[in-house]
C-alpha cells in the first residue's frame, strides 16, 4: 500500500483503485462492524455479553501495546502495570477525588500518558531482552507499591470503584460499556492506522527494522520511540480505566500482573505485529480460548498450559502471525513475476509510455507480481 | 578542484586503544571518485565513520565543502551533505524499495524536491523503478545495493561514501555495482570509495590513496597507482613474492 508520506505518489496514483482484494478486505470490515454492534443484541445471556467485553478489553489493551510492540519492535511485559495505573487512578480519583467517572478516566489516562515520558525516558535507552527486563521490572515494583500502601489504595483488600450508572441493571450495564469499550478500540485502530501511513510511522518503521541504521539517515528514533510509547500508554490507561468503571473491583495482583502484559504480547504476536487488525484477531482467539479453560477447568492452571502451548505454535509455524500468513497464502495464487531481469532506463520509459498499468504498478507500494510478506492496514 | 570533503591531520580510534588514524589527510574533488586501498587494518573503514560522523576523530579537521563541520553527528553530516552507505547489505529488508528510497530522504521538508529526487534515482538506477513495489529484503544482492545507492542519493549529497559496495557480490553483480558507481560520479557526486577489490576500484576512480598504519602512504591518479609495479605487488594483490632461493648441494 502507497505510503502517505510518498511524495513521488500522484494524487491519482494515491487514490485507492477498487481491487478483488480490496474490495475483500472493505466487505470483512463491514463485516466485523456489524458484528460487533449487533453481538450485545445477539448474547444469549449477560455472562456471554460480559465475557465478550473481556475479549474486547483484551484486544483494546493488545492493539495499544502494538502501538510500541508492532511500530518499534520493542517487546513490553509492563503494558499490564500501565493498564493497573490508568484502572487504579480511574478508581481512586473518582473514590477519593469525588471527580465524575469518565472526567476521572480521561485524567487518569493523561497522568499515565505524563508519567509514560520518565518512564519511557529510562527504558527506551536500552533495547532488546534489557527492554523486556526494565519492563517486567516496572510491574513488579507497581504491584509492591499498590499492595503496601493500603491506606491510600486499598491493599490486598482492592479498591472498589462505583458504578457509573448505578440505575442501569447488569445487563444493560454490560451492553452499555460493551459499546464504550468498542468506540475506544475503534480510536485506538484509527490512530493507528493514521501513525502507519505517515511519515512519522515510515520513521518508527524503520526503527524497527534497524534502529542504527535509521538514527543514520536522520530519523529521531528516541523521540519518536517516546511519543509512540506515550501514545502506546495513554490507550491502554483508557482501557485499564474503562475495565475499572465496568468491572468495578480492582485487586493489585490482577491489575499488576505480569500475566497481563504477556498475553498482550502472545495476541499480537498471534495476530500479526504488523498488522492493523493482527492483534483484534490474537484477542478473539487467546481471549476466548482464556474465557472458556477457565470456565470449564475452573481454577487448574490448563489456560496457562494452553497459552504456552500456543505460543510456541505461533514461533514456530507463523513467526509474523495469522493475518501475515494468510496474505501469504492469498498471494500464492497471484500470477508470479515473469522475470526479475533488470531493465535499462529506455526500457522503462518504454514501458511506462505503454500504458498505465505499468505506472500504477510502480507507484504501488505493493504489486500483485512481488511476494510481498506484508500486511498493510 | 575544489574538494567536496576534505580530512585533515585525522587522528580517530576507538575507545582508548591506540589511534587507528593517526595524521591522515585525504580529499574527494567534486565529481570524481577517490578510492582508498591498503591492506586489511589500515584505517580504510575508519575514514568513512570519521567523514560521516559515526566516529568523532581526535584531533584534525572535517571540511564539507569548504565548511568546517568537525565533530557533527552522522545527521548534521547528512544535513551537510555527507551519505554513507554503509558494508554489506543495509536496505531495511522488511520494507519495500519505495520505502527504503523515501528513507533516505527522510530529513527533507520541501516535498516538491523530494519528488524530483525519486524520479532522479529512478531514473539511474532503473532496478529501483523496476522493483518500486517490492520488499528490499526480496531484491538480490547486487540490486539491494542499487536500493542502497539510490537511497543515499536522495538528499542530493555532495558526496556519498561507498564502503566495500562489492562485498559479497558475484562478478556480474559487481561489475554493474562498479557501472552505477560511474553513473554516480557522472551525475555530479563525489564518491569516496573503500574497497577490497582494490584493482577493480582502482580502474573504476579517478584518483587513489593507498593507506598503510593509519594515514595515506601514496596517493595521485588511479591509473597511475594500477600501473606501478611496486604497489601492485604490495597492495594490490600482484604476483607473490619469489620464493626464496635454495642454494643446490
Amino acid at each position: 500500500m502507497p505510503s502517505a508520506s510518498d511524495p513521488a505518489t500522484t494524487s491519482a496514483a494515491r487514490r485507492p483503485a477498487v481491487t478483488p482484494a480490496r474490495a475483500a478486505r472493505g466487505v470483512l470490515l463491514l463485516l466485523v462492524v456489524v458484528a460487533a454492534l449487533s453481538f450485545p443484541s445477539l448474547a444469549p445471556n449477560p455472562y456471554v455479553l460480559s465475557a465478550g467485553i473481556l475479549v474486547l478489553n483484551y484486544a483494546l489493551l493488545s492493539t495499544s501495546w502494538n502501538f510500541v510492540g508492532g511500530f518499534t519492535g520493542y517487546i513490553s511485559l509492563g503494558h499490564g502495570a500501565l493498564a493497573g495505573l490508568g484502572a487504579y487512578g480511574t478508581g481512586l480519583l473518582v473514590t477519593k477525588a469525588g471527580l465524575p467517572s469518565f472526567l476521572a478516566l480521561l485524567v487518569a489516562a493523561l497522568v499515565v500518558a505524563a508519567l509514560a515520558v520518565p518512564i519511557g525516558y529510562a527504558a527506551l535507552r536500552v533495547r532488546g531482552a534489557s527492554f523486556v527486563i526494565v519492563s517486567i521490572a516496572l510491574v513488579l515494583v507497581l504491584l509492591l507499591v499498590f499492595q503496601s500502601w493500603a491506606s491510600f489504595t486499598g491493599g490486598s483488600r482492592g479498591l472498589t470503584v462505583p458504578r457509573p450508572f448505578p440505575d442501569l441493571l447488569r445487563p444493560e450495564h454490560h451492553r452499555v460499556f460493551w459499546f464504550l469499550f468498542a468506540g475506544l478500540l475503534a480510536l485506538a485502530l484509527l490512530v493507528w492506522w493514521l501513525i502507519d501511513r505517515s511519515r512519522f510511522g515510515l520513521g518508527l518503521k524503520a526503527i524497527r527494522e534497524d534502529e542504527d541504521k535509521a538514527e543514520s539517515l536522520g530519523i529521531p528514533t528516541f523521540a519518536y520511540k517516546l511519543v509512540v510509547f506515550v501514545v502506546s500508554a495513554g490507550f491502554t490507561a483508557a482501557a485499564g480505566g474503562l475495565y475499572a468503571l465496568w468491572f468495578g473491583d480492582l485487586d493489585p495482583v490482577f491489575q499488576f500482573s505480569i500475566l497481563t502484559g504477556s498475553y498482550l504480547v502472545l495476541m499480537a504476536l498471534l495476530g500479526g505485529v504488523r498488522s492493523l487488525f493482527g492483534p483484534l484477531l490474537g484477542a478473539l482467539v487467546v481471549g476466548t480460548a482464556l474465557e472458556y479453560f477457565k470456565v470449564e477447568y475452573g481454577s487448574t492452571p490448563l489456560h496457562l498450559v494452553a497459552t504456552g502451548l500456543l505460543l510456541a505454535v505461533v514461533v514456530l509455524f507463523m513467526p509474523d502471525g495469522v493475518l501475515p500468513a494468510v496474505a501469504a497464502g492469498i498471494d500464492r495464487f497471484r500470477p508470479a513475476q515473469q522475470s526479475i531481469r533488470e531493465v535499462t532506463a529506455a526500457e522503462l520509459r518504454e514501458q511506462r509510455a505503454g500504458g498505465a498499468a505499468a505506472e500504477t504498478e510502480l507507484a504501488g507500494a505493493r504489486p500483485g507480481g512481488a511476494p510481498a510478506t506484508k500486511e498493510g492496514a | 578542484m575544489a574538494s567536496e570533503i576534505e580530512l585533515v591531520d585525522i587522528q580517530a580510534g576507538y575507545g582508548r586503544a591506540a589511534p587507528v588514524l593517526r595524521g591522515l589527510s585525504v580529499s574527494v574533488p567534486a565529481g570524481s571518485v577517490v578510492c582508498l586501498v591498503g591492506p586489511n587494518g589500515a584505517g580504510k573503514s575508519t575514514v568513512l565513520k570519521v567523514a560521516s560522523g559515526l566516529l568523532k576523530p581526535r584531533s584534525g579537521r572535517i571540511l564539507v565543502g569548504g565548511r568546517e563541520v568537525t565533530g557533527q553527528g552522522p545527521q548534521a553530516m547528512l544535513t551537510a551533505g555527507v551519505a554513507h552507505v554503509l558494508q554489506g547489505h543495509s536496505v531495511f529488508r522488511e520494507m519495500t524499495v519505495a520505502e527504503n528510497v523515501l528513507l533516505g530522504g527522510y530529513t527533507l521538508r520541501d516535498k516538491a524536491f523530494a519528488a524530483r529526487r525519486v524520479e532522479f534515482v529512478k531514473e539511474l538506477f532503473p532496478v529501483v523503478a523496476q522493483r518500486w513495489g517490492s520488499l528490499a529484503g526480496l531484491l538480490s544482492g547486487g540490486q539491494q545495493k542499487q536500493v542502497e545507492f539510490a537511497r543515499s542519493l536522495m538528499v542530493d549529497p555532495k558526496v556519498v561514501l561507498l564502503d566495500e559496495p562489492s562485498m559479497g557480490l558475484d562478478p556480474k553483480a559487481t561489475a554493474i555495482v562498479f557501472e552505477q558507481v560511474v553513473r554516480m560520479r557522472d551525475a555530479g557526486t563525489a564518491v569516496l570509495l573503500v574497497e577490497q577489490n582494490a584493482r577493480r576500484a582502482l580502474e573504476t576512480a579517478d584518483l587513489g590513496c593507498v593507506l598503510d598504519l593509519g594515514r595515506v602512504h601514496i596517493s595521485g591518479p588511479a591509473s597511475e597507482l594500477l600501473a606501478d609495479p611496486q604497489l601492485g605487488e604490495l597492495y594490490l594483490g600482484g604476483r607473490p613474492a619469489e620464493p626464496p632461493v635454495v642454494p643446490k648441494r
